[in-house]
């Protein structure tokens, strides 16, 4: 084997053992129950036929490791700075991948790898499916020439300001903190935020609590009836009170505290190019933030947090690695209760400048035709269930009902009212939230992808929705007027288009 | 060097929803067949071995509400299946890609080039008797705004992602 990979080559012999043991286990995977049922089922006389079968089964899937060793070829086209890799036996395919847009190389090596003695080699481009673009057998020295070669062209630039910011983050200490947020803003974040959250997670504990108390119940075996009366007596409309009540408590309590733990000392320093922020009771998190890599920037603000002068702000920055979904979060940077001034210096430093809002954009009222009629088959659904579980005193639930119409009601007024699209040439702004009131600010030439939609009975009254794929996720607005989203998506493609800005 | 900065017409600008789309390879219909008959082939296999180990089941009320559920999914299925195939179309223009598909509603991606990560080319089995192939494109948008395009000529797959390969590496 040549060390150039010019002309398309196979992966490392032993490779076909790699590949065998993928399809074995994706074979075991997928087949398991029915394995598990025919060994259970089998009389003991058919042994020798659940053997051949497997042997079958092995040499089956040895045949499909070779051929898939047979059929997966990589090589670098030189001239094209490509790199080329085909596989599949019965489904082919074929995937090039500019080696500028290549942002990591990874060669990993599992046990049955280490066992064989070669490695695999993982390709990450900011597009999805890591698992599409990896060579699964490579020798070491092959491993790590191609990878050089392949980051050869692309990487240089990040390595170069990642060194860049660790010396900057040396210097942190000796400047002044731009934003420092004080302990008693940490208290007013702590009671003004993130009350959904917390009641759903309450919620979530109450019930399983309930249902392990009368599970136990059940095992000391004490009739179950009486204990459900019971329940039933004891949260009578008084005691629910004191319930709600105490659940507030708990809420705030819980919020506080998660505020503190989250957010002590939160310091943001001005750098030269990018912020570096600290923060963390217990574990004092660093993080760098680079204005270019932030796609969506939003600040929020509720009733409470308006009245007390403060607001949350977000800055997501791109996910490189779709495999890692779980990490997005990570790449969330929160500033918790800044003032508007402070948030003004923030949107400057991040977006050049204060984001004017352009022409506005209001959802159409069949936005809250949709959202009514979707509550109420929610309502229904649960009715229906509630039916079947024969639920005794069903009367108990009638008030209920109408807290529930109450809350959405309001959820569904409010979140019509907030919800407006403004753009104008430098930034898409959308606000929504019934609550939460949300400002997402996007610059347009960030945008990675346009997709509109429109119900075919949506089409005589002219409106449809529209989703702005980002780096960072997606940015929906539903219900607009269609011709004036057409004209804005014709006016966003000009400008992603014709812009020679890096959008990371 | 001359500056200008003209203020931008918003209804000059080249308009997405005028653009004439092509739609897919009329072959592809049949691979939609042959996919449609074995999903259809499995769940009989299905029904057929739950009512053969039920007994409770071998009765002609069970197999006339089997059998009436199997045709409506089956008629609903080829229906819709084949009608969303005629609604799919694709446009590539000078600068973008756009795809357009969906029964109940049109849904169009639109994807600049200078935006596009990497590309793939997929020949399904069946889709090579007919000479088709897949195009999945990629953007750093995420898997919500990655486009597969199936039932492509094989030849015109292949020369659509040359051309996207050739712009990507343009734009350096």
């Amino acid at each position: 084997m040549g060390l150039d990979f010019k002309t398309p080559q196979r992966q490392s012999v032993t490779g076909i053992i790699i590949m065998f043991a993928d399809t074995f286990q994706g074979l075991i995977r997928a087949l398991w129950a029915p394995i598990l049922v025919v060994l259970f089922r089998m009389k003991s006389e058919n042994y020798l036929l659940i053997a051949l079968g497997f042997l079958a089964l092995v040499v089956l899937t040895l045949v499909i490791g070779y051929l898939k060793y047979r059929n997966f070829t990589f090589f670098l086209d030189e001239e094209k700075q490509e790199f080329v890799l085909s596989k599949g036996i019965i489904n082919k395919s074929k995937i090039n991948i500019q080696l500028s847009k290549i942002q990591q190389v990874n060669i990993n090596q599992s046990i049955i790898q280490k066992i064989i003695g070669v490695y695999s080699l993982d390709i990450d481009t900011a597009g999805s499916d890591k698992k599409e673009i990896s060579i699964r057998a490579i020798d070491q020295s092959l491993a790590l020439i191609l990878k050089e070669r392949l980051l050869d062209y692309g990487d240089k630039e990040e390595a170069v300001s990642e060194e860049k910011s660790k010396i900057i983050s040396d210097n942190i200490s000796n400047t002044k903190p731009f934003i420092k947020i004080s302990y008693a803003t940490l208290f007013k974040v702590g009671i003004t935020s993130n009350y959904g959250r917390t009641i759903a997670l309450l919620i979530t504990f109450a019930i399983t609590l309930y249902q392990s108390f009368k599970d136990a119940i059940s095992t000391f075996e004490i009739d179950e009836t009486t204990v459900d009366s019971a329940f039933e007596k004891s949260a009578g409309y008084f005691s629910v009170g004191i319930l709600v009540a105490g659940l507030l408590f708990l809420v705030l309590l819980i919020n506080i505290i998660r505020t503190f733990i989250k957010h002590f000392d939160f310091e943001m320093i001005k750098q030269k190019q990018s912020l570096a922020i600290t923060s963390g009771l217990f574990a004092k998190k660093n993080t760098l933030l680079n204005p270019d890599k932030v796609q969506i920037t939003s600040y929020s603000q509720n009733y409470f947090q308006k009245k007390l002068k403060i607001l949350d702000m977000n800055m997501k920055q791109a996910s490189s690695n779709e495999a890692k979904e779980e990490q997005k979060k990570s790449n969330v940077i929160e500033v918790p209760g800044c003032n508007s001034y402070e948030r003004d210096e923030i949107l400057k430093l991040i977006l050049g400048k204060i984001p004017e809002k352009g022409t506005p954009i209001r959802p159409n009222f069949r936005y809250l035709i949709s959202r009514i009629f979707s509550a109420i088959v929610f309502l229904g659904i649960i009715f229906t269930v509630l039916n079947f579980s024969e639920v005794e005193n069903i009367t108990f639930y009638i008030p209920l009902i109408f807290v529930y119409l109450g809350l959405v009601s309001s959820v569904i007024y409010f979140g019509f009212k907030n919800n407006r699209l403004y753009s104008n040439e430098d930034f898409v702004i959308l606000k929504h939230g019934a609550w939460d009131v949300e400002h997402e600010i996007i610059e347009p030439y960030k945008i990675q992808a346009i997709t509109t939609r429109q119900y075919f009975w949506h089409k005589g009254a002219d409106v449809g929705h529209l989703t702005l794929h980002t780096a960072a996720g997606d940015v929906h607005f539903k219900f607009g007027d269609f011709t004036k989203i057409k004209q804005l998506v014709n006016y966003w493609l000009y400008q992603v288009e014709t812009s020679k800005q890096n959008w990371m | 060097m001359e500056f200008t900065n003209e203020t931008i017409d918003l209804d000059l600008l080249p308009k997405f929803e005028e653009v004439h789309f092509s739609s897919l390879h009329k072959d592809y219909v049949k691979v939609v067949y042959i996919n449609i008959a074995i999903v259809l082939l499995i769940i009989a296999i299905g029904i057929g071995a739950l009512i053969y180990f039920n007994e409770e089941m071998q009765q002609s009320l069970a197999y006339s509400i089997f059998g009436i559920s199997y045709m409506v999914f089956a008629l609903v299925l080829f229906f819709s299946s084949v009608a969303s195939v005629k609604r799919r179309a694709y446009a590539v223009r000078e600068k973008d890609i756009l795809y357009k598909r969906g029964l109940l509603s049109t849904t169009t991606t639109m994807m600049p080039f200078n935006r596009i990560q990497h590309v793939a080319m997929h020949e399904g089995a069946f889709s090579r008797i007919y000479n088709l192939a897949q195009i999945q494109i990629y953007t750093a948008g995420g898997s919500t705004s990655d486009v597969k395009i199936s039932g492509i000529e094989k030849e015109k797959a292949e020369s659509i992602k040359e051309l996207l390969m050739q712009k990507i590496q343009n734009q350096i």
